[in-house]
């Protein structure tokens, strides 16, 4: 057995020699196959989605047409891809602090509709500048969303319930919450007579939507700074202050950790709320950019908490990396709104975008599983 | 072909033929073009260090890896092994050094495990016990498992092998977990099972002692290669110390790294300078105090049972015991990641908050984990912030992490204590065991304890690798640090320990000074037999 280890460290450790010595280039070549199974993997998605489109009858040329117009192509087009990528990459840049503490949160989506709800119910009550209002709606958005995850850290922390299941259930808990909001007035229902069947919320003040910034004909929501700052922030605080040395040293081996003196109940429980507050404060950015429409609804969400968790896991914990991600992402998104209009069935549509998103899963997951066998190979 | 017959005139026709064996990982030959021959009637003993490769070869005989080149002959016919199942096939069993046994079934279930026929209980337990009976190896068959001592799980492994009635058993590293008095037993049976039973024995080993006393005829390897083959007959302690570490050693200040149990146990100087340095020791305070340490396990088992220890600075105590009896539990307890249900820790006079993360080692008390994969760095983190786990402020201005600090304080590290990375930067995964273990090392003493944990320090390591430990722990207690060997090789306690505690079942069954510490006596006590 312990032959085994030596031998085995002893052949990563020449290994690590070389690639030391080679340096720079051997990081590009690295990279290279990593870009060229992107390749592969979106050229062959799209080759499924032409076949699958052409045999139902649809053209494959619109489609893809339709999917390019919508994200980036069409006047003001690129604005709106932009402004949706705002929450995805805020949810993402949450998701990587916890992911670096060895959590594993997945309630993204239940996260950021209460905050959603939580901004709508300061937004809807507050009177006063727009600044303000902004803030105090965001603040609340954060605390909701850090409480919602919090829930999840308290049942870990005291009683070892995995934070998985408990975050993952949680999220049916909050849908049924904001649900049940929406039929009141005192919360979150529309103060105004009810015109029609499905319940919607109060109408956000004008001073309560997210100030606009007009490039090239496009518009863009403020919250683009906010992201890429708390990116940025992320990035700093994750790989290069103290807390995130001792956060990282938690996720990658807790024992050690312990016995350095982080403790996994401050550093793990701090880490859930920030994640949790991040996807609450997506929830504000995304009810606060108007491109949802004026009011908080109980569809306001839409997948966006899933994607963003997609999006940090596709950018490998890296908030630099999720930057261009989450523009992927959103690019998917506005492109399917256009979909319909090519006469393909919705169904299909819908068919189309998921494979998409798959191929993009693909080869990190391929990567992964090659990591996973290469010490089979080396016994280690 | 040398022969290997010895003295005994025409050599049985072999029962295994392993021919040019070879096997690569990457770009490290862990065998490289292997002969050999396993003879009916005889024990053949496979030596050499950690990483020689004979672990590996013995997994090509059992069929758990595939060589790249070469073939195996079993009878005289040429056989491929493609799993322990064809092996098994075979005729060919092993013993391994870590137990396949199922904890919560009893003894005789864990027998007839694997077995796909249907089985007769009554029959199978009988069975269990006969087989106990005739090799002197008596177990109760409706024990369960989980309640057994190492030694007597050992017992139950051998028992399974023996049961398929196998023509070639193989016993990988079998004695480490077993006190000299069973080890003494199995080298019995193993006798007993080649010149009564006509089956060929192949006993794995990296210590001098047992293969001397053990064997018939050896086969020395290094480097992944057969560098020695001869009769026991022929063979002397310092022929086969040059063979296995391929530079001539001297048998008594490396005894401990080669298994050598008699040069250390009457090597009077250094017995003499002991005692001298613990009547030095004795003047000073108590640098660590444990008093009445519970540790509760699963099953409401207590892994250790009112422990009560003191070290001194300067000395270096060696808690001796066989592996399974509570070790694990109290260097897990001194890290903070076991709490104690009962029992107090003091360093240096000044009482320690156990519960609290970290509070072990601001009290000033440095670990070498037994499985530092497991405690003692973080693999996927880089070998200079490895250097700084748990003191990054050390390293760090206003909360940033400055990187050429961190840079500089790894370098001087890499060179005091000669850790071989490609960069400071290179990831803690890719050092090879010593050198991580150096990392680990450098890290505890650079933070200047007061005690020092040491738990089997040297496991798995090679020869060279298991000189420089001991240096650096014998300078540690020099420059004052209280030192806690643990360690289940009696060689590694004899050779360093002032002062000598042994443990069982969780509690201290008896202290000894140097002198005091004949093998014979350390034997009695690891039983649980209290001096």
């Amino acid at each position: 057995m312990s032959d085994r280890v030596a031998e085995a460290s002893a052949v990563v450790g020449s290994r690590a020699v070389a690639s030391g010595r080679a340096g720079a280039t051997e990081r590009v070549r690295a990279a290279l196959p990593l870009v060229g199974l992107y390749a592969a993997s979106v050229t062959v998605a799209l080759a499924l989605c032409a076949l699958l489109v052409s045999s139902t009858g649809g053209s494959a040329t619109r489609v893809f047409g339709a999917l390019l117009d919508g994200s980036v192509r069409s006047p003001g087009a690129w604005g709106l891809t932009v402004t949706t990528a705002v929450p995805l990459l805020i949810v993402a840049v949450g998701t990587i602090v916890a992911t670096k503490a060895g959590l594993v949160n997945i309630g993204q989506e239940g996260q950021l509709l209460l905050g959603a709800g939580a901004a709508a119910y300061v937004a809807t009550r507050l009177h006063g500048p727009g600044a303000v209002v902004l803030t105090v709606s965001f603040a609340a958005a954060v605390a909701v969303g850090a409480l919602w995850a919090g829930v999840a850290a308290v049942m870990k922390y005291t009683r070892a319930v995995p934070e998985v299941m408990s975050t993952l259930l949680l999220v049916f808990v909050a849908a049924n919450l904001t649900n049940f909001g929406l039929t009141r007035k005192w919360l979150l229902l529309s103060r105004a007579r009810v015109v029609n069947n499905t319940n919607s919320g109060q109408p956000l003040p004008a001073a309560a939507r997210l100030p606009k910034i007009h490039v090239f004909g496009n518009t863009i929501s403020w919250g683009v700074v906010l992201a890429l700052a708390l990116a940025g922030i992320a990035a700093v605080v994750v790989n290069r202050t103290v807390v995130g040395f001792r956060l990282r040293m938690l996720g990658l081996n807790a024992r050690t950790a312990r016995r350095a003196g982080v403790s996994a109940v401050t550093y793990g429980g701090a880490a859930l709320a920030v994640s949790g507050g991040m996807a609450g404060l997506a929830g504000g950015v995304w009810l606060t950019s108007g491109i949802a429409g004026d009011r908080f609804t109980a569809g306001i969400s839409s997948n966006l908490g899933w994607q963003g968790l997609l999006v940090a896991l596709l950018a490998r914990d890296q908030p630099a990396t999720a930057v261009p991600m989450a523009f992927v992402f959103a690019a998917l998104r506005t492109g399917s709104g256009f979909l319909s209009a090519t006469g393909v069935e919705r169904r299909i549509a819908d068919v189309v975008q998921a494979m998409l998103v798959l191929a993009l899963l693909v080869p990190p997951a391929v990567r992964a599983v090659q990591r996973r066998r290469a010490p089979k190979e080396v016994p280690a | 072909m040398v022969d290997t017959s010895g003295a005994g005139g025409r050599p049985p026709a072999p029962s295994v033929r392993l021919d040019g064996i070879t096997k690569r990982y990457g770009a490290v030959v862990a065998c490289d073009g292997v002969d050999l021959e396993l003879r009916p009637g005889r024990i053949h003993g496979v030596l050499g260090e950690n990483g020689a490769g004979k672990s590996t070869l013995m997994k090509i005989l059992i069929g758990l890896v595939q060589p790249d080149e070469g073939s195996i002959a079993v009878g005289g016919q040429v056989v491929r092994i493609g799993d322990p199942t064809a092996a098994g096939q075979l005729g060919i069993a092993m013993v391994h050094q870590h137990y396949s046994l199922v904890d919560t079934l009893t003894v005789w279930e864990n027998v007839v495990l694997g077995d796909r026929a249907g089985f007769d209980r009554a029959h199978a337990r009988s069975r269990a016990a006969d087989i106990g009976e005739r090799y002197g190896l008596q177990v109760d068959p409706d024990a369960v498992v989980g309640d057994l001592t190492a030694g007597q799980r050992q017992r139950v492994e051998i028992i399974k092998c023996l049961r398929r009635e196998p023509t070639i058993i193989v016993f990988d590293e079998p004695t480490s977990v077993l006190t000299p008095a069973e080890s003494e037993q199995l080298f019995g049976v193993l006798r007993r099972v080649v010149s009564e039973e006509g089956r060929t024995v192949a006993l794995v080993s990296h210590k001098l002692d047992e293969i001397l006393h053990a064997t018939d005829e050896i086969t020395i390897m290094r480097g992944g290669r057969v560098v020695e083959r001869l009769a026991t007959a022929d063979a002397t302690a310092a022929r086969l110390a040059q063979d296995m570490v391929g530079r001539p050693v001297s048998l008594r200040s490396e005894a401990a790294a080669l298994g050598l149990v008699g040069e250390l146990a009457d090597d009077a100087a250094s017995v003499e300078q002991a005692d001298a340095h613990e009547r030095a020791a004795a003047e000073q305070p108590v640098a660590l105090r444990v008093e009445g340490a519970v540790v509760m396990g699963p099953h409401g088992r207590r892994l250790l049972d009112g422990l009560s220890l003191e070290v001194r600075p300067g000395e270096i105590l060696g808690l001796a015991g066989v592996e399974g009896n509570g070790q694990r539990a109290l260097v897990d307890a001194l890290s903070g990641l076991l709490p104690l249900a009962a029992g107090t820790v003091d360093v240096a006079g000044a009482r320690v908050a156990t519960e609290r993360p970290g509070a072990f080692h601001d009290a000033g008390v440095g670990i070498i984990p037994e499985d530092r994969h497991d405690s003692g760095c973080v693999l996927d983190m880089s070998v200079a912030e490895n250097l700084v786990l748990a003191h990054p402020s050390l390293v760090a201005a206003r909360g940033l992490v400055q990187r050429a600090r961190l840079l500089d304080h790894a370098r001087r590290l890499m060179a005091e204590f000669e850790i071989q990375a490609a960069s400071p930067d290179a990831p803690m995964r890719s050092l090879s065991g010593g050198n991580q273990q150096r990392v680990v090392l450098a890290r505890e003493l650079s933070a200047d304890p007061i005690v020092l944990v040491a738990a089997q320090p040297t496991r798995g390591l090679d020869v060279g690798a298991i000189e420089y430990m001991a240096a650096q722990l014998r300078r540690a207690a020099a420059a004052g640090v209280a030192v806690l060997l643990v360690s289940t090789e009696l060689e590694e306690i004899l050779s360093l320990a002032h002062r000598i505690c042994v443990i069982f079942d969780g509690r201290i069954v008896g202290e000894l000074a140097r002198h005091e510490a004949t093998p014979e006596r350390l034997g009695l006590l690891l039983g649980g037999v209290a001096a």
